[in-house]
């Protein structure tokens, strides 16, 4: 149980709901199993007004990796004038990875977006972009087992803001609750067609 | 006498090191390594059972859909056959990434060739360019491939190994499942076989490595490509693994989970007056 | 299958005396009972090398065991207030939020565990046995010290064969308040006026920091349990290997009392309002 990706221990899951999608995220940012440094490190990142990125994995590299993607979101949009669909982006990351694929970045993506028919999309990635899209859901981090486990059971089709908000949650906090290395709080985000909705949990703190 | 290079912005290096693999990180990456005496983690494999059949007149590919990481199953309906031109399709098992990829790569490649030659591309060529490909990473980059295609010679189906070495079959199996699938066309495959026939046929070639080895699972992927038609795929063929129970709980009522803090991004659409001047 | 009588082909021999560093055959205490050891030439390295739990990881061939903890003990002038968390992990997998850590050898001996659960629950009910045994002879309760004694010594018979224990040993004997700590080295050492408390655990530093700045001898019994939960609640915040329910004991004089059971959870709320207090007076 000693890896990069278990360095600083994180918690990922994107849900889609009925027009809406949403990503949770813990808050932990630990050194090892040594000590927990700080509550509030940040793990999902807005990429666009209606698509976010959650990272996973050793937290030099997403943060590395989240400011290359302002970068390349950034140019995209200087060059092209339109805004990325949450696919392409999910393909921009998976390229972004698998440049990298001998000598890898230690993170693993998770994408979660509407697109412009309001139609939820969410995809993950292993650490050399290896894309794969779900339906229900996808789960990355130290805690991705457990989360696995809760959404099977949790996951239900046709969710609207409201349940897929607890839905999220809910799968969050039980998925840390067993695992170590991530917790000490949470954060959601529902994107629906005219509003994000980000709420901060109240989570176990050991 | 001393060359001076014009100065660059970042766009300019940004712009210079696009395409191929990029090794920046491997230094750092073997540094800690050392330092934490750490395995590298698990990218995402397919243990696979894939399998295709040649035809009279057709080419039969088919694929499981169930992707590993360790021994976890990291998705349980993922799609193994790849698009590589309209009459020329894959079906991988290894590491998941390399097969996404270098099928994306060749694919592009076909449309380039196709668009500059104006004809449709051959089943050898495709074998060609990718076993020099892999041979060149000399296995570094994990690809077994079935492939299979329909081009001006007839119908052709190629298994290519990791390393670049290739065969020429009239039916093969590869992955994990490959065994327990090659019991079923070893007792079953004949050339005579009808489009129909083979389609069951593959299909029970697959069933056979989802039930009998733990590496393969979920649904079954067919792809059928003829000559008339081209191919096409038929994404979950079979499902034998459905999930027989829903939740049957309520849904979380709102208000369930303890909140600390919300917050509210409207969103607006700007409408945006575009003024011409002279 | 095994049949019943027919001799026991596995990697582990019945019962063992040779191989074992020339520990004594047969046992006519109780004390000397002892376990079957691998029939290879060195047990102990073995044993080392393919059942013993890393400090933080377990090598991969090895068992994985259940450990990470925070457990401490510290005397004052109330007897010895005994606290512990609850949280057993098996890697980065939390196994269970609701151990028992506080070890009730008998009414007026309390054991701490940390390590291996197995090793620690195992030896101190051994231990009881011991005490109880001891009792019956000698018409007297066994004092701590000789108590911790006999821990040790088994422990040390065991020495370097991947043992995992890290145990406080508390209880009021004529001498008063004792409180030893014993490890499966075999280390014995004594918590005096120099040296007046133990934490033992992956979350043992957070909780000395606690006790290093808090803790004096003339508390209250009501300031020292409170000192107790203060020092498991900040090892459970910062240490990602304990949580769960905080249990704390009393050792008074005629015997040890169980003087406080909640989740950690609670105290959160307690201690960030104080903190948060504390920031913006």
């Amino acid at each position: 149980m000693s890896g990069l990706m278990e360095y600083n221990g994180s918690a990922i899951v994107a849900m889609t709901g009925e027009n809406c999608v949403g990503i949770a995220a813990d808050t932990r940012h630990g050194i090892r199993q040594l000590q927990t440094v700080s509550c509030n490190r940040q793990k999902t990142f807005q990429v666009t007004d209606q698509c976010f990125v959650g990272l996973a994995g050793l937290a030099t590299d997403v943060q590395t990796l989240s400011q290359l993607l302002n970068f390349r979101m950034k140019l995209f949009t200087l060059r092209e004038e339109r805004k990325m669909q949450p696919r392409m982006i999910g393909n921009m990351i998976s390229s972004m990875l698998y440049e990298k694929r001998f000598g890898p970045w230690f993170t693993e993506p998770v994408v979660a977006g509407l697109d412009d028919n309001h139609k939820p999309f969410v995809c993950a990635f292993d650490f050399i972009g290896c894309l794969s899209t779900a339906e229900d859901f996808v789960v990355s981090g130290t805690t991705s087992e457990q989360l696995f486990g809760v959404c099977e059971s949790f996951w239900r089709p046709g969710m609207n803001k409201d349940e897929l908000f607890e839905t999220l949650s809910q799968c969050l906090l039980s998925g840390v609750d067993r695992d170590c290395l991530a917790g000490w709080g949470g954060v959601v985000h529902v994107i629906t067609p005219d509003e994000i909705i980000t709420k901060k949990l109240k989570g176990r703190m050991d | 006498m001393v060359e001076v290079e014009e100065p660059q912005d970042y766009l300019d290096v940004f712009q210079s090191q696009r395409g191929g693999f990029s090794f920046e990180n491997c230094k750092r990456n073997a540094y800690l390594a050392a330092q934490a005496n750490i395995k590298p983690p698990t990218a995402m494999k397919s243990g696979t059972t894939i399998c295709g059949i040649q035809l009279k007149d057709a080419v039969i590919l088919a694929a499981d859909t169930r992707a590993t990481e360790g021994p976890m199953v990291a998705d349980k309906n993922c799609e193994k056959l790849h698009y590589i031109s309209k009459n020329v399709f894959c079906a991988g098992a290894g590491t998941a990434a390399d097969l996404q990829h270098t099928c994306e790569m060749m694919e592009s490649q076909m449309e380039l060739l196709r668009m500059a030659t104006g004809t449709e591309p051959r089943v050898c060529t495709v074998v060609r360019r990718l076993s020099s490909m892999l041979f060149k990473y000399q296995g570094y980059i994990g690809c077994a491939l079935v492939l299979g295609g329909v081009d001006v010679t007839g119908p052709h189906l190629y298994q290519i190994y990791p390393h670049g070495s290739t065969d020429k079959l009239p039916f093969t199996t590869m992955g994990s499942g490959s065994l327990a699938a090659m019991a079923i066309m070893e007792a079953e495959y004949n050339e005579n076989l009808s489009i129909e026939d083979g389609k069951k046929l593959v299909a029970k070639a697959i069933r056979a490595g989802i039930f009998n080895d733990l590496g393969s699972g979920g649904n079954v992927d067919v792809c059928v490509i003829t000559k008339e038609t081209g191919g096409a795929i038929l994404r979950n063929y079979e499902k034998p693994n459905e999930r027989k129970f829903k939740a049957q709980h309520a849904a979380f009522p709102k208000g369930t989970t303890p909140i600390l803090k919300e917050e509210i991004m409207k969103l607006v659409s700007v409408e945006e007056d575009v003024v011409m001047r002279d | 299958m095994d049949l019943l009588g027919a001799p026991k082909r596995g990697m582990f021999r019945d019962f063992a005396g040779t191989g074992a560093a020339g520990l004594p055959n047969g046992c006519d205490s109780i004390s000397e009972a002892r376990f079957a050891l691998p029939a290879v030439q060195d047990p102990a390295t073995f044993v080392e090398t393919h059942f013993s739990p890393g400090t933080y990881e377990d090598n991969g061939k090895r068992v994985k065991f259940s450990k990470g903890t925070t457990t401490l003990a510290f005397k004052f002038k109330g007897g010895v207030i005994v606290s512990v968390d609850s949280r057993a992990s098996q890697g980065s997998y939390i196994g269970s939020q609701t151990v028992k850590k506080v070890i009730e050898i008998n009414p007026y001996l309390l054991g701490t565990m940390a390590g291996g659960a197995a090793d620690c629950l195992f030896w101190e009910r051994n231990l009881g046995m011991q005490c109880r045994i001891f009792e019956l002879r000698n018409k007297e309760r066994i004092s701590v010290a000789a108590a911790s004694k006999l821990l040790a010594n088994t422990m040390n018979s065991y020495k370097g064969m991947g043992l995992s224990m890290g145990t406080m040993i508390t209880g009021w004997d004529k001498k008063g308040p004792q409180l030893y700590y014993v490890d499966n080295d075999g280390t014995r050492l004594k918590a005096d006026e120099n040296k007046p408390y133990f934490c033992v655990g992956s979350g043992g530093t957070f909780a000395y920091g606690v006790l290093d700045t808090n803790w004096s001898f003339d508390l209250s019994d009501e300031e020292a349990i409170e000192l107790g939960k203060r020092a498991i609640y900040h090892a459970t915040y910062r240490d990602a290997y304990s949580g769960g329910v905080n249990n704390v004991y009393h050792v008074q004089e005629n015997g040890w009392v169980q003087v406080y059971s909640d989740d950690t959870y609670k105290s959160h709320d307690k201690y960030s309002a104080e903190r948060e207090a504390a920031a913006n007076p």
